[in-house]
C-alpha cells in the first residue's frame, strides 16, 4: 500500500467573481447538485465553500494519473458524512480511473482563510498499481 | 489569422488571467504552463460561449479542451464554429 497526497488552492474572490459574471451557467458546469445545496445553505460563505470544492477536485486530479483522460469537474464530488467530514464521491470517469490505479480510499480535509480556500485528498493506492500514478 | 483565432486570443486576454500577454503565446504554447489556471479556463470556456452562441458539451467539459489554441480551435470545429473564409 502506498499513500499519495494531492493539495490545491483557489482564491475565493475568483470564485465570486465567476459566480457574479456567468452565475448558474458558471455552477452548474462544475458542481454538482449536492455540492449547490450544501453551499447555498449559508450565503455568506457559498463562494468559500465552492471555492474549496473546487480545490478539492483539483486535488483529486493531482493524485490520479491524467495523462490519458480527464475526469470532469462533476464526477468528483465532496459530500458530508453524518458527521460533518467531507468526503470524495468518485463517479463515472472519474471512478473508473481511481479504480484502474488502484486508488482504494481517499480522506479529504478543507479549510479558507486569507481569501484562499484549499483542499487536501490523501489516497490509499495499491502498491502493484502505483507505477501508472504520477 | 482567422477571425476565430482572434477571438479566442481575444477571450483568453480577457477571462485568462495568464501572467504573460497572449500575443506572445503560439498556437501550440501549453497554456497551463504559460500560466492558465483550471479556474481560469472554466470562465475561458463560459466566455467562448458568448462570444460563438455555443454550449460545450459535457464530452468537453475537461481540462484538456483548453490546454492550447490549437486544442481549442479544434474543439470549436467540433462544435460547427470555422473561420470565415477569406
Amino acid at each position: 500500500m502506498k499513500i499519495l497526497v494531492g493539495i490545491d488552492v483557489q482564491p475565493i474572490d475568483e470564485v465570486e467573481a465567476s459566480i457574479r459574471e456567468f452565475g448558474a451557467r458558471y455552477s452548474h458546469r462544475l458542481f454538482t447538485d449536492h455540492e449547490l445545496e450544501s453551499c447555498a445553505k449559508n450565503p455568506l460563505t457559498a463562494a468559500c465553500g465552492l471555492a474549496a470544492r473546487f480545490a478539492a477536485k483539483e486535488a483529486v486530479l493531482k493524485i490520479l494519473d491524467t495523462r490519458e483522460t480527464v475526469p470532469s469537474w462533476k464526477t468528483i464530488e465532496v459530500r458530508r458524512t453524518e458527521g460533518g467530514r467531507p468526503e470524495i464521491v468518485l463517479c463515472g470517469e472519474a471512478s473508473e480511473l481511481a479504480r484502474r490505479q488502484g486508488v482504494e480510499q481517499m480522506s479529504l480535509s478543507l479549510s479558507h482563510g486569507g481569501g484562499i480556500a484549499t483542499a487536501v485528498v490523501v489516497a490509499q493506492v495499491a502498491e502493484r498499481q502505483i507505477g501508472t500514478s504520477r | 489569422m482567422s477571425d476565430v483565432d482572434e477571438a479566442i486570443r481575444q477571450v483568453l486576454e480577457e477571462h485568462g488571467r495568464l501572467p504573460v500577454s497572449v500575443a506572445t503565446l503560439s498556437d501550440d504554447d501549453d497554456l497551463y504552463e504559460s500560466g492558465l489556471t483550471s479556474h481560469a479556463s472554466v470562465n475561458v470556456m463560459l466566455a467562448l460561449e458568448d462570444a460563438f452562441d455555443i454550449e460545450f458539451p459535457d464530452s468537453l467539459l475537461r481540462k484538456s479542451t483548453f490546454e492550447s489554441i490549437a486544442a481549442i480551435r479544434d474543439a470549436l470545429g467540433s462544435l460547427g464554429v470555422v473561420a470565415a473564409p477569406n
